[in-house]
């Protein structure tokens, strides 16, 4: 499965065609067919290519809304090694 | 404009900006769905279907009255609606309530309603907990919207065998909540 680091999950933002990927506790999920994430921004507040871990504490719905989006990989934390090295 | 109303809202802590475009948002999903929900509305029908239609009608009519009191506070705060009502309708809060396959699956279009409906509940409370006690007006009517919102969830609900809700159906005139921001 694809590894991201924060500034290559950064580049899907879900602006000018780009698809909208967005991490949550460690998975990247692609959001990009959401009805609920056009452009990459959702409900105003949130933008696609960031990790929303903290931000879901705070969301009125749980991290089951999650469920129906494909995982397409790992959010790789600062300072861990990548697979391939 | 309402200029010291935003001003308020502002100096309380609030991003106008946001809040505005929030409000579009839900607008939006409310006339959207006043327009999905009078779809399903028509394909309930048969002995399943009929005893639902009635709820339906309730839900959707109440949904167009939410949309026309929240529209007010969209230009009080300095916001507007967009003049496309293509780019409205992609702005909504929630997904579209559309018609599922299979018009006949009464069970399938009840899923879409309380999913309509669990969607607003969301998106009220946000507002509520985003406007409490910051911005009076809007949390006063997202909390009367909010109100509405729950009771058509549990109408639906019931009907999905999700158990009781403690709820009856409408008595007497639609919107008993909204209704004051509508006069």
């Amino acid at each position: 499965m694809k590894e991201f680091t924060e500034e290559e999950l950064a580049l899907y933002n879900g602006k000018n065609g780009k698809p909208a990927y967005v991490a949550y506790k460690g998975k990247v999920y692609d959001v990009s067919a959401s009805f609920l994430w056009k452009d990459g921004n959702h409900q105003v507040l949130h933008e696609a290519g960031v990790d929303l871990t903290a931000a879901m504490k705070q969301a009125p719905h749980g991290e089951e809304a999650l469920d129906k989006f494909p995982v397409i990989g790992i959010l790789r934390n600062r300072g861990m090694p990548s697979a391939s090295s | 404009m309402a200029k010291v109303a935003r001003e308020m809202v502002e100096k309380a802590g609030i991003n106008v900006d946001q809040l505005v475009e929030l409000l579009v948002k839900n607008a939006s999903a409310e006339l959207t769905t006043y327009y999905y929900y009078t779809i399903l509305r028509c394909n309930l029908i048969g002995l399943e279907g009929e005893g639902i239609k009635e709820i339906a009608e309730a839900a959707r009519i109440e949904d167009r009255n939410h949309f026309e009191a929240i529209v007010p506070r969209i230009y009080e705060l300095g916001g507007k609606l967009p003049e496309d009502m293509k780019i409205f309708h992609d702005k909504s809060a929630c997904s579209p309530a559309k018609l599922p396959k299979d018009p006949t699956d009464v069970k399938a279009i009840l899923i879409v309603l309380v999913e309509a409906e669990r969607c607003a509940v969301r998106g009220y409370t946000h507002i509520c907990n985003m406007t409490a006690g910051k911005d009076h007006r809007t949390y006063g009517l997202a909390q009367s919207i909010l109100n509405e919102e729950i009771e058509h969830e549990s109408w639906f609900s019931e009907f999905l065998g999700e158990g009781p809700s403690g709820h009856f159906m409408r008595r007497g005139e639609n919107s008993p909540f909204v209704s004051k921001f509508l006069k």
